[in-house]
C-alpha cells in the first residue's frame, strides 16, 4: 500500500516539528491511540485501535525515527502487531518546506499489510488509510494552531 | 367405452428413463426444510473453531493458550501438541502426501490451522480465538511455483532427510526440495521428432489460473463420540462418505463397526467436499477427549482461503501440422502449484488427474505430457470444482492450442477442428496419451452446432465489424468463442482408478417391498445432482414400478452399500450401472416368480414395461405388483421368499461425453465489459435419463464456466496473503451477468454402460470455460493476440485492448 499527500499547516517549519515529536501531541492527533510512549528521541511505542471494514482491533506498534535531515526532513519506520486482525510494517519519508508563515508538509508512506487486515482487500485499506491521514492532519492542525502564539 | 391403458401411458406412468421427472428433492429445499450439517443440534453439542495463521510461511516459537482458557465457555484449546500422542497432528492425503492437522512447528500458507477452540458456542470460540497468543518467527514467503524450484528456501522441511539428501516422494523421484513429483505419458522422442520435422509449429504458454469452487454450504461436520456404545458417529459435508469412515477407522485405530458416517443433505459439493480436513479430525478428537459432540462449521473466508482450490497449471504447448492442416504431434509440460501439501483429490495413480485427456477430440497420431508437482505457500489441493479430475485443465490447453495453430495456418477454427476430430468409424479410439474414447460421433454434432448459430453468417458479421471498428463506427468488438470438448468421466476401473487403495466401483442395494414400492440405496451422494429423482427412474425402467414408488438413499454408511462417492460425474456411469445390474437380477428373480404364477415355463414370459407377458398371449401378464407381493405370499420351488439384490459395479472403462460450444460476445474495447450475446451449448452425453435435470446441470456448469473465465480467481500477493478471500473481491456471478443458455444435444450411447449412460454434470464446465475464454481471444484476434491469460475480468481486457494499440 503506498500514500502520500502534501499538506499545508499554518504554523512555522520548526513548530511542527516539534509538534510531531511531541507524545502529547501524537497521542490526541493519531485516531484510536489509546496509549503513547516516546521512549527516546528515536523511538517511538503506541496502541492504537483500527477498524478497517468489518476488522477491527487494538495494534501494538513501535516506530523509529531518523531525525538527520530535521527540521527539513525526516523519515520513520515501525511495524504494527494486531494479533489475529493481521500486521503491518512499513515507513513514511517526511519533508517540511517554509512558505512564509506556513508550513508545507509532504510525506510519502509505504506499507506491507498482511493477515486478515489484507485480505478485505487493498481498495479497503487504501480508503480507510487516507480517511485516517485525514482525520490525523486535521487534528494535528487544529493543535498546532492552538498553539501558535496569537 | 372399455376404459382402455395403453401402453403409452404404461411407459409414462413410470416416470422412468428419459421423462423430464420433477426432481423430488425440491419439495424440501423450496421450503426451506433441508436437513444440512449445520442444522443437526444435538444435546450438550460444544463448539469448535480454529486459530488460524496470519502469515504464509513462519515458524511457531510458541503457542500460549492460558488466556483463551479463561473464557467462560472455553473448555479446551487443542495444539499439535495435544494430537501428537494420538498420531493425528499429520494425517494422510489422497494424493500420498501427508499435510499437518495443526501446525507442528511451522505453517506453511495463510490461514492454516493452528489451534482448536473447543467452547460451549460460537461467541465463547471466537473470543478464545482472539486470546490464543502465537509467537510467529516470519520466513521467506514463495508463491510462484518456477521461483519454488530454484528457491534455497525448504518448504517441506519434514520431506527432507537429515543429511540434506531428498528422498523419493509417492510418485517417484523428486528433483528439489520443493519438488513433488514428475508425471509423464505419451512417447517423448517420437513426438520430438515429429514436432522437429514438421511444416508448422505453434507454441503457446498459458496459465490456468487458481480459484475455488465456493460452494453455497461451507464445509462442517458434528462429530459424537458416544463413550457408552463405543460408537463414533461423524456428520458431515462428505462427497464420499464411506471412504471418510475407512479413513477415519485407520488413523483413529477404532474400528469400523463402531464408525457410522452420515452425509445429510449438501449445499454444493464440486470436489471442495472429498477429502479430509483438519476440522474434520480435530472435531473428533474434540468429541473423544469431552465426551460432548462438537460441531465445527466454517465461515466463508475459511473455506475460499484454506479448503481445496483448483487448477494453478501452468501450461506450455507444441502442437505441430501440415500446411494443410492436419496435426501431426502435440507436445505438452505442466508445472503444477499444489500449495503448502499436495492434498489433491485424484486417484491413486494419476497424480496429474486425467491431464492426459489433452490430445481432445482430435486424432493426434503422437503426443507427449509432462506434469511437474511444486509446492509453494499457498492453501493445498489442485483438483475441484467440477474438473472430473484436471480435464478443465487439458480441455483448456487444447481448445487453446487449436486456436493458436489456426491462427498460425490463418485458417478458420472450426474448419480446422473438423478436418481434424476423430472420426465415427475410428471408435473405440485409443488416444496417443493412452485412454480408450468410447464413443463418439463429433462431425454430426459439430455441423449440427454451427449450423444453429448460423456460423458462416456470424463470421462475416465479425468481418464487417472489423471494418467498421477500423473506420472508427464502432467501439465494440465481436468474439465467436468455440469449443469442442471430450471429456473422460466416471472413474473408474478398479485396475487403475483407486482412491487410497479403495476400488472405484460403486453399488446399489435394491429391495421390494410386498405392496410395489421399492427403496434402493447407493454408493453415491447426491449434492444438488437430483439422484433421488434420476436414479429412481433408471430402476422404474428396468423393475417396472413406478419411480415416485422408489425411495432413493444415500449417505449413511450403516445402510448404504459401499461406494466410492460423488465427484468427476461418476454417479451415472457407475452407480448408474450397478443400479441397471441390480434392477436386472431383480426382473430375473421376477421372470422366475411370474413364469411360477401364469404356470408356464421361464423362457415363456417376457418384460413388457410395467409386467410379465406370456409370449404369444399377451393377455395373460402378472404386474410387478403382483410379483412383489408373491415374492412375500407364495411358496415357490427353488426360490427364496422376498424381493432384493445387490449389485457392485467395476466399470470396464471411463466413459467419454462430448459437446460443442458456441459463444457470441461484443465487446467494449474502451470499458473492458464484455456482453454475451447468445451462449449455445450441445452436449452428447449418450442415453439421456432426465431432460430437465441435464438442462440444470448444463446451466449450472456454464455459470460456473463464465464465472471462471471472466473474473474469479484465487489471487495471492507477494506476502502470500489471500487477495481474493471474501465475496467482495471473489467474483460469483448474478442474474445480471448471465446469459440466456441454449441448449442442444445429440445422443452417442456409451457402448460399454448398461444402459448407455455417460454422465453430464461437469462437461458443461470443462467446455464452457474454453468457450468463453476463446470468445475473448478471438475478439482480439484481428489485431494480433494470440493467448492471453484468464480470467478475463473488464480490467484486463482494457489492458489487452491497451496493449494492442486500440486506445491510441
Amino acid at each position: 500500500m503506498e500514500l502520500s499527500d502534501e499538506i499545508i499547516i499554518n504554523a512555522p517549519k520548526e513548530q511542527v516539528y516539534a509538534a510531531l515529536n511531541d507524545p502529547d501531541v501524537l497521542r490526541q492527533c493519531i485516531p484510536g491511540c489509546e496509549e503513547l510512549v516516546k521512549h527516546s528521541d528515536t523511538e517511538l511505542e503506541a496502541k492504537v485501535v483500527l477498524k478497517v471494514g468489518p476488522v477491527k482491533a487494538k495494534f501494538s506498534g513501535d516506530v523509529q525515527l531518523d531525525t538527520a535531515g530535521a527540521p527539513d526532513a525526516f523519515s520513520l519506520t515501525g511495524q504494527g502487531n494486531g494479533g489475529a486482525a493481521g500486521h503491518a510494517k512499513g515507513g513514511a519519508d517526511v519533508t517540511l518546506t517554509a512558505d512564509g508563515d506556513r508550513t508545507i508538509l509532504r510525506y510519502d508512506a509505504k506499507a506491507e499489510i498482511g493477515g486478515k487486515l489484507a485480505q478485505l482487500g487493498s481498495r479497503l485499506i487504501q480508503s480507510t488509510a487516507k480517511k485516517l491521514a485525514a482525520k490525523f492532519f486535521k487534528s494535528f492542525a487544529e493543535v498546532v494552531n492552538e498553539k501558535t502564539p496569537a | 367405452m372399455k376404459d382402455e391403458v395403453t401402453r403409452e401411458d404404461r411407459v409414462a406412468n413410470l416416470k422412468g428413463m428419459g421423462c423430464s421427472r420433477k426432481r423430488v428433492e425440491d419439495a424440501r429445499f423450496t421450503q426451506g426444510k433441508g436437513n444440512y450439517v449445520d442444522d443437526i443440534k444435538l444435546d450438550g453439542m460444544l463448539f469448535g473453531d480454529f486459530v488460524r495463521s496470519p502469515y504464509a510461511h513462519a515458524r511457531i516459537k510458541s503457542i500460549d493458550t492460558s488466556a483463551a482458557l479463561e473464557v467462560p465457555g472455553v473448555l479446551a484449546v487443542l495444539t499439535a501438541d495435544d494430537l501428537r500422542p494420538l498420531g493425528l497432528h499429520w494425517m494422510p492425503t489422497l494424493a500420498g502426501d501427508k499435510q499437518m492437522v495443526l501446525a507442528d512447528g511451522k505453517v506453511l500458507f495463510q490461514g492454516q490451522e493452528v489451534a482448536f477452540v473447543v467452547a460451549e458456542d460460537r461467541y465463547a470460540a471466537a473470543d478464545g480465538i482472539e486470546l490464543v497468543e502465537v509467537d510467529y518467527e516470519e520466513l521467506p514467503v514463495i508463491v510462484d511455483p518456477f521461483e519454488s524450484l530454484k528457491s534455497d528456501v525448504v518448504l517441506r522441511e519434514d520431506l527432507v532427510a537429515e543429511d540434506g539428501s531428498i528422498p523419493a516422494g509417492a510418485h517417484g523421484p523428486r528433483k528439489h526440495h520443493n519438488h513433488i513429483f514428475t508425471w509423464e505419458a505419451g512417447d517423448k522422442d517420437t513426438t520430438d521428432e515429429v514436432i522437429a520435422n514438421a511444416e508448422v509449429v505453434a507454441e503457446e504458454s498459458m496459465y490456468y489460473h487458481r480459484t475455488h469452487p465456493c460452494p453455497l454450504e461451507t464445509c462442517g461436520c458434528v462429530a459424537s463420540m458416544d463413550k457408552v456404545n463405543g460408537k463414533l458417529t461423524l456428520w458431515g459435508t462428505f462427497q464420499a462418505p464411506h471412504a471418510i469412515r475407512t479413513v477415519v477407522s485407520l488413523i483413529s485405530g477404532i474400528e469400523e463397526h463402531n464408525i457410522r458416517v452420515i452425509s445429510p443433505d449438501i449445499g454444493g459439493g464440486f470436489g471442495n467436499k472429498v477429502g479430509a480436513y483438519p476440522g474434520y479430525v480435530c472435531s473428533v478428537v474434540a468429541s473423544i477427549v469431552t465426551g460432548k459432540p462438537v460441531k465445527w462449521i466454517e465461515d466463508r473466508m475459511d473455506n475460499l482461503m484454506t479448503t481445496a482450490f483448483a487448477r494453478d497449471y501452468w501450461m506450455k504447448g507444441q502442437i505441430s501440422a501440415t500446411k494443410e492442416g492436419k496435426i501431426t504431434g502435440l507436445k505438452c509440460h505442466v508445472t503444477a502449484d499444489h500449495g503448502g501439501f499436495d492434498a489433491c483429490a485424484d486417484p491413486t495413480k494419476f497424480p496429474a488427474g486425467f491431464m492426459n485427456i489433452c490430445t481432445g477430440s482430435y486424432d493426434i497420431p503422437t503426443a507427449h505430457l509432462e506434469v511437474d508437482g511444486v509446492y509453494t505457500n499457498k492453501a493445498p489441493g489442485g483438483v475441484s470444482y467440477r474438473c472430473s479430475f484436471r480435464v478443465t485443465e487439458a480441455v483448456y490447453f487444447i481448445e487453446r492450442m487449436i486456436e493458436v495453430l489456426a491462427i498460425k495456418l490463418n485458417m478458420d477454427a472450426a474448419e480446422l477442428r473438423r478436418i481434424n476430430f476423430i472420426r465415427k468409424e475410428q471408435f473405440p479410439y485409443t488416444a496417443a496419451l493412452g485412454w480408450e474414447y468410447d464413443s463418439g460421433d463429433y462431425h454430426t454434432a459439430w455441423d449440427k452446432a454451427l449450423k444453429a448459430v448460423d456460423y458462416d453468417g456470424l463470421r462475416a458479421e465479425q468481418a464487417q465489424r472489423v471494418e467498421d471498428f477500423k473506420a472508427g463506427k464502432t467501439r465494440k468488438l465481436m468474439g465467436i468463442g468455440l469449443s469442442f470438448f471430450t471429456e473422460i468421466v466416471g472413474a473408474g476401473p478398479v485396475k487403475n482408478c483407486d482412491i487410497l487403495g479403495l476400488g472405484m466401483f460403486d453399488s446399489c442395494e435394491i429391495r421390494i417391498h410386498p405392496t410395489g414400492s421399492a427403496i434402493a440405496r447407493l454408493g453415491t451422494i447426491s449434492q444438488g445432482q437430483g439422484h433421488a429423482t434420476t436414479f429412481a427412474q433408471i430402476l422404474a425402467s428396468e423393475i417396472g414400478l413406478p419411480a415416485d414408488s422408489i425411495t432413493i438413499e444415500e449417505g449413511d454408511t450403516d445402510t448404504a452399500p459401499y461406494g466410492l462417492g460423488t465427484y468427476g460425474s461418476r454417479s451415472t456411469p457407475v452407480a448408474g450401472a450397478a443400479t441397471a445390474m441390480a434392477g436386472r437380477k431383480i426382473r430375473a428373480k421376477a421372470q422366475m416368480i411370474a413364469a411360477y404364477l401364469l404356470e408356464v415355463h421361464d423362457n415363456d414370459v417376457e418384460f413388457d414395461v410395467d409386467r410379465f407377458v406370456v409370449k404369444g398371449a399377451p393377455e395373460k401378464f402378472k404386474t410387478m405388483k403382483e410379483i412383489a407381493f408373491a415374492a412375500y405370499n407364495q411358496a415357490i420351488p427353488g426360490i427364496e421368499p422376498g424381493l432384493e439384490a445387490v449389485s457392485y459395479y467395476d466399470p470396464p472403462n471411463m466413459t467419454y461425453p462430448f459437446g460443442a460450444y458456441v459463444c457470441v460476445m461484443d465487446i467494449d474495447v474502451d470499458t473492458g465489459v464484455p456482453e454475451i450475446r447468445r451462449f449455445y451449448a450441445l452436449d452428447d452425453c449418450g442415453t439421456r435419463i432426465n431432460p430437465m435435470i441435464i438442462e440444470g446441470q448444463v446451466h449450472g456448469g456454464l455459470t460456473e464456466a463464465l464465472a471462471v473465465a471472466l473474473g474469479q480467481e484465487i489471487a495471492y500477493d507477494d506476502m502470500g496473503n489471500v487477495k481474493t478471500g471474501t465475496l467482495m473481491d471473489f467474483f460469483l456471478p448474478t442474474a445480471w451477468e448471465v446469459p440466456n443458455y441454449e441448449t442442444d444435444f445429440t445422443v452417442t450411447p456409451s457402448p460399454h454402460h448398461p444402459i448407455g449412460a455417460k454422465g453430464v454434470g461437469e462437461s458443461p464446465h470443462v467446455g464452457g470455460v474454453p468457450c468463453f475464454s476463446n470468445a475473448v481471444q478471438d475478439a482480439f484476434r484481428p489485431f494480433g493476440n494470440t493467448h492471453t491469460n484468464m480470467p478475463h475480468d473488464h480490467w484486463r481486457i482494457w489492458r489487452t485492448a491497451n496493449e494492442l494499440g486500440l486506445h491510441d
